[in-house]
């Protein structure tokens, strides 16, 4: 995110929350008429928040709390698919029970609005910020955006409506756990009427309706499933122009835009990091440190991973000689995952960039700021290695 | 002839549908949709059901249905449910068709969840006591004794008490039926559709292939299963008023048994034990009607 | 494009599928015959009018009813009613009471007066008949009904034959005889009473004038024991002794009375001589089971209180006078008994040591008719002690047809009525080329596995009351009550309809596939629908689907 300057936008009252309680104030605003939750640690305020919301009469929706996230997943695709929309929320190993109804949402393109708070999966057992409970969903079918900070969360969980309802699929947003999801800080709530502008009300032209009397889901040919992935295909392949296209609007009106790919410093940058998530905020700070010690480092931030901004990354890379990727997941056997979307979405490419995949933050240790300096400065000259470096936690 | 069957039939199952010949799913299938009326969204989980409906673009029910997975059905409809209402089809009915597996076993954590939230669909388990859809595994509604193709021997426990794990969740009603008197059928689901909050009719199918049938005699087997009372017709309304209802006819539990291949490997002493089963459930069953509140 | 691509959702139905090259049988809608109208004799398509009577169609079923059977409320008095034997119904609890349902039914068209209109165009033809009982009055209503003109010629003074002269009035009130013979004369019958046709010379010459005539004199003289004198004072015919007795004129029995035989008429004269305070024994060559008497007549003379001595022979008689003592000695012995079975001849076997002896005043033997069949000369070929007659009923005389006791051992009434029909058929196929033989058809009838229980309750028969003993003795009024319109309904509704599609829509709601098509009357098989599965049939109540294998042609 970053204020868009010489816009008259209009500043909401700015009110400090939580990451998880924007999460709640852009869910009540986007007006969601279905609300399924369950509650897992530490996504559990965003409920808390909602269903406190909605007993005050602040927040009209039929909201249920079944047993599992299994079942939250179930009512919210089938909710999105009579017509309403839907918001929930989960974390961890809520999302990944959900997995096999993710896909299955995303099939039948269900337009949900889900919002992760990112947390390591067991076992063992833990609860810190790791990236890997969504990161391991990319291949369900689902977009998926990353959050920076409270302000992010919130406005990226309206935005996510528009571009659900816009291209007919489902939207994951992930903020980190505690780092976001508990951080209090300043956020700037907008007006009910702005967000209503912005988001009009969702219907559907095909929904479980005696009215409209179509099915869906029953077994097809392999063909019509083959077609089926095309046409999702298709959708991902707009949801960037579309992205765009609402971030600016979203601009306009809040002064703040959420571009899918957000570059900080990096236009003759010589070295940059590539992370997405809370890391992206240390890194940003490191940048102008390093730029301070006269090298000239920059961040680029990926907003949207699913779709995988490829053209833009390639594009913000071209030239630059190195890049550092900074996962805050690690996928065993292979490494961080943004690392290998990020070689794959280089690869071919002239004068490619040197990309090292740096396991930093995994399993929620902590990534001070010096330590990216030093790494930036270690890593400068050093030839890729072609799978991922650990790198030791701070205060190990 | 006593009681001639005089249900509406408005075509809301079509034929062209792909149930096995003889199958008395089918004819339940028709006898619950044309009853509950076209205003109705059905979720269908995987089971013989959802091959009934399909496959696409060709539906063989005339209203809206969605096929969700198999542990998900009660949690589906519910979601269905949510969506109506707030869009303002509070009329609209939202039926729920999952098979035994369904619902003893992979979808009762789910439909626990939503009986417990009185969600208001009417919820029909299609039990034909196995996974008969993926060639006749025992699920946990197929009987002590019975040879499926998991349990090449015969089931060495009992069949799960669902209608008593749904009663422990007071919901506003459970039934039982059989595709052998599809009055009764009928009215149970007239009388369910007319209610509101979680209901529940498990409807007993006797599997052709399952369970080792003629291909023109599973209605004479749902018969036989509700004479011998291994299958008694029960209403259960708000989990604590029991109407049990006694068969005219009653036969004993061996003409259902020898009936049926599933149980051919049973000898006397072990048809005796599953007669002793089926009397302990009865005399239960009659308690509870006896002790129901007023 | 902004939408959700249409492609997911299914926007059509199931019926472009067509379910039916699955099958190899196509079940189709049958009506065999039921076993009671198989046994029956006139072949009565009961299953049919019972069913239309369960439907509070009555006249409906009197009409069916009366197609084939002209005196329904006759014959629902004296019936032996083979179809109750036969009825599918015995194996489920017990057979439905047919015979009281007819007379219920029969009763009911006479307290109503309902008419059979006569047909609005007269043949040319014109046939004889000689013997106004029950075959002969068959023959005539079903000649009267097809146009044809008819003359009737009995020796006797008034119609009916056997029907008037040996069934006593306890079994056969004489007002319903004549009620319902009057309906069959009200068709247009010529009848010339007190005309005896004897002898070939006679009969050939109702030959030449007539298109046709139809023989049913009946058997009208007695079988003769040979130990019996049938000269003796104390012996008396059965056949006069209940034609005095229908007469109301004295029977010259004395106060003990010896019955001989085992049948309906031994029964008859029994029963008549004990309301007419004779002490009356029968003596019976059969066991109690193997009577062929009626049960009913055995049970209700045995209430009566006739001593029914079985398995006994007369040896030989014995007048009083030569003893000194009043009456006759009859010495009788003990015998084995096996009936005649299909050609095997029936053996007695006197019980050594079993003799005893019975005194009587009178000997009333009634061990059947026979039929004298000399008196027709040449004309008539005979075997076997009857007439001969081909499957026509035609005897070997070119338009000389005969039927029932002058051709048949079957002695029933309603064996005669059938065959008075089947004679008017067959007459009616001579001279109408187009008209269907009518025939009973040879098909199997409809077993009892073919009944789906299920649907049929089982429920007690609804019997008819019967007069209690002491009301009986002293008079002869009916012993057997009607049916109460509410029994006769409920016994009607205990009919499985046999054969017989009763609309009761199990096969089209039980067709999984929506493959049976409801007809304004009736049912279709949808083929292209169809999977052949069967249960249309094996819920069918009554037995009226059946499958038929599809060959792959």
């Amino acid at each position: 995110m970053k204020d868009m300057p010489g816009t008259d936008a209009p500043r909401g009252a700015l009110r400090l929350m939580s990451g998880n309680h924007a999460v709640a104030e852009g869910a009540r605003l986007a007006r969601p008429e279905v609300t399924p939750v369950y509650p897992i640690t530490p996504q559990t305020p965003i409920l808390e928040k909602l269903t406190e919301l909605q007993s005050a009469g602040e927040f009209v929706t039929e909201m249920l709390t079944p047993e599992s996230e299994h079942s939250v997943m179930a009512t919210a695709m089938t909710a999105s698919l009579s017509g309403a929309r839907v918001f929930t929320a989960t974390s961890s190993q809520g999302l990944m029970l959900m997995h096999e109804l993710l896909h299955y949402a995303a099939g039948a393109r269900a337009t949900i609005v889900m919002f992760n708070v990112n947390r390591t999966p067991a076992s063992p057992w833990g609860f810190w910020p790791d990236q890997l409970d969504s990161l391991s969903q990319r291949d369900t079918g689902w977009v998926q955006l990353y959050s920076e900070s409270p302000q992010d969360s919130l406005d990226l969980v309206i935005q996510a409506f528009r571009l659900a309802e816009r291209v007919r699929l489902p939207v994951m947003i992930s903020h980190d756990a505690f780092y976001v999801s508990h951080a209090v800080e300043p956020v700037d709530v907008p007006a009910q009427d702005l967000v209503d502008g912005f988001l009009p009300p969702f219907e559907a032209e095909f929904r479980l309706d005696p009215d409209i009397g179509r099915s869906i889901g029953a077994p097809v040919d392999q063909a019509t499933w083959n077609q089926s992935r095309r046409d999702m295909a298709e959708a991902m392949g707009r949801v960037i122009a579309e992205f765009t296209r609402f971030g600016a609007q979203w601009g306009r009106l809040t002064g703040r835009v959420h571009a899918p790919l957000q570059l900080y410093r990096t236009e003759d940058a010589e070295i940059v990091f590539v992370t997405l998530g809370s890391l992206a905020g240390t890194a940003r700070v490191a940048v102008d440190m390093l730029r301070r010690a006269g090298m000239r480092a920059g961040l680029v931030k990926l907003c949207l991973f699913r779709p995988l901004p490829a053209e833009a990354l390639r594009s913000a890379l071209d030239g630059v000689p190195v890049a550092l990727v900074l996962d805050r997941n690690y996928s065993v056997g292979t490494g961080g995952v943004l690392h290998q979307e990020l070689k794959s979405a280089l690869h071919g490419t002239a004068n490619a960039t040197r990309v090292h995949g740096l396991l930093t933050g995994v399993g929620g240790v902590d990534v001070p700021v010096e330590q990216l300096v030093d790494l930036a400065q270690e890593f400068r000259e050093r030839v890729p290695e072609n799978g991922p470096i650990w790198i030791d936690g701070h205060g190990r | 002839m006593d009681g001639k069957i005089d249900y509406r039939d408005d075509g809301l199952f079509c034929s062209g549908h792909v149930a096995c010949g003889g199958c008395a799913e089918a004819l339940s299938l028709r006898v619950i949709l044309n009853t509950m009326g076209p205003d109705t969204v059905a979720v269908v989980s995987p089971s013989c059901t959802a091959v009934i409906c399909g496959g696409h673009p060709m539906s063989s029910l005339k209203i809206p249905v969605f096929h969700t997975t198999i542990e998900s059905a009660a949690a589906s409809a519910a979601g269905v449910r949510r969506a109506l209402r707030a869009r303002g089809k509070v009329d609209t009915n939202v039926l729920c068709l999952a098979g035994d597996g369904g619902t003893y076993d992979i979808g009762i954590q789910a439909l626990s969840s939503v009986a417990e939230r009185n969600e208001d669909i009417l919820y029909i388990c299609f039990d034909n006591e196995g996974y008969m859809n993926t060639g006749g595994q025992k699920s946990s509604s197929t009987p002590r004794g019975a040879a499926t193709g998991s349990t090449p021997d015969g089931k060495r426990t009992r069949k799960k008490n669902m209608i008593e794990i749904m009663a422990a969740h007071r919901i506003p009603y459970i039934a039982t039926a059989s595709p052998s008197d599809l009055n009764d059928l009928a009215a149970k689901v007239e009388k369910a559709k007319a209610m509101r909050g979680t209901r529940m009719i498990i409807v007993l199918i006797p599997c052709l292939p399952g369970w080792g049938l003629a291909e023109d005699s599973s209605v004479q087997t749902a018969r036989l299963a509700v004479q011998s009372r291994a299958f008694p017709l029960v209403e259960i309304t708000d989990g604590v008023h029991y109407r049990l209802q006694t068969p005219e006819l009653c036969s004993p539990l061996a003409d259902y048994l020898t009936s049926q291949k599933r149980y051919r490997h049973l000898d006397a002493a072990e048809m005796a034990r599953l007669q002793a089963d089926v009397d302990t459930d009865w005399s239960m069953l009659q308690q509870r009607a006896q002790i129901s509140p007023a | 494009m902004t939408g959700l691509p249409s492609p997911l959702w299914s926007d059509r139905d199931s019926s472009a599928r067509l379910t039916g090259t699955w099958r190899s049988a196509l079940p189709a809608y049958v009506s065999p015959p039921s076993p009671c109208h198989q046994a029956c004799p006139v072949h009565g398509e009961i299953a049919s009018w019972i069913h239309q009577f369960a439907q509070k169609q009555t006249r409906e079923a009197w009409l069916t009813l009366m197609e084939n059977n002209p005196l329904p409320a006759v014959i629902g008095r004296i019936c032996h009613h083979p179809c109750q034997e036969f009825c599918n119904r015995t194996q489920h609890d017990e057979t439905v009471g047919i015979c009281s349902l007819e007379r219920f039914i029969g009763d009911r068209a006479l307290s109503e007066g309902w008419q059979i209109v006569p047909p609005s165009t007269q043949r040319p033809e014109h046939v004889a008949i000689v013997g106004g009982g029950p075959a002969g009055l068959s023959a005539a209503y079903q000649l009267l009904r097809r146009g044809y003109r008819v003359t009737l010629y009995d020796a006797g003074a008034a119609l009916g034959g056997l029907m008037r002269h040996g069934i006593p009035d306890y079994r056969l009130n004489k007002a319903v005889l004549e009620a319902e013979i009057q309906r069959i004369v009200d068709l247009g019958l010529e009848v010339h009473l007190n005309r005896r046709i004897s002898g070939p010379r006679q009969l050939r010459a109702l030959a030449r004038k007539f298109n046709a005539v139809f023989l049913a004199t009946g058997a009208s003289s007695a079988r003769h024991l040979p130990m019996l004198d049938y000269a003796a004072p104390y012996v008396i015919d059965s056949a006069d002794f209940l034609a005095a007795v229908n007469a109301g004129k004295p029977t010259g029995a004395g106060k003990r009375v010896l019955v001989i035989g085992g049948g309906s008429a031994a029964m008859d004269v029994a029963r008549s001589a004990r309301r007419l305070d004779r002490g009356v024994s029968v003596l019976a060559l059969e066991s109690a089971e193997q009577l062929p008497a009626q049960r009913t007549e055995v049970t209700e003379a045995f209430e009566e209180g006739v001593h029914i001595l079985t398995e006994a022979m007369m040896t030989s008689v014995a007048a009083g006078d030569a003893l000194g003592r009043d009456g006759v000695e009859i010495s009788c012995t003990k015998v084995l008994f096996t009936p005649a079975h299909g050609s095997v001849e029936a053996t007695i076997t006197p019980v050594e040591g079993s003799e005893f002896v019975l005194r009587a005043d009178t000997i009333i033997p009634a061990i059947g008719q026979q039929v004298d069949t000399g008196c027709w000369g040449d004309l008539l070929a005979a075997e076997d002690g009857l007439i001969g007659v081909g499957p026509e009923l035609m005897t070997s005389h070119e338009g000389i047809y005969a039927g029932g006791d002058l051709v048949s051992m079957d002695r029933f009434v309603s064996a005669a009525i059938g065959m008075g029909k089947e004679a008017a058929l067959a007459v009616h196929a001579r001279f109408d080329k187009a008209a269907a033989r009518g025939r009973h058809e040879v098909a199997e009838g409809v077993p009892f596995q073919a009944i789906n229980t299920a649907y049929h309750a089982r429920a007690p028969r609804n019997k008819r009351s019967s007069l209690p003993v002491v009301a009986r003795v002293d008079n002869f009024d009916e012993v057997q009550a009607a049916l109460s319109e509410t029994a006769a309904l409920a016994e009607a509704q205990r009919c499985f309809s046999c054969g017989h599609c009763i609309f009761c829509d199990n096969c089209y709601y039980y067709c999984p596939d929506m493959a049976i098509r409801k007809l304004e009357q009736g049912y279709e098989v949808i083929a292209d629908y169809c999977k052949g599965c069967g249960l249309c049939v094996q819920e069918c109540p009554t037995g009226a689907v059946d499958m038929f294998g599809e060959g792959s042609a």
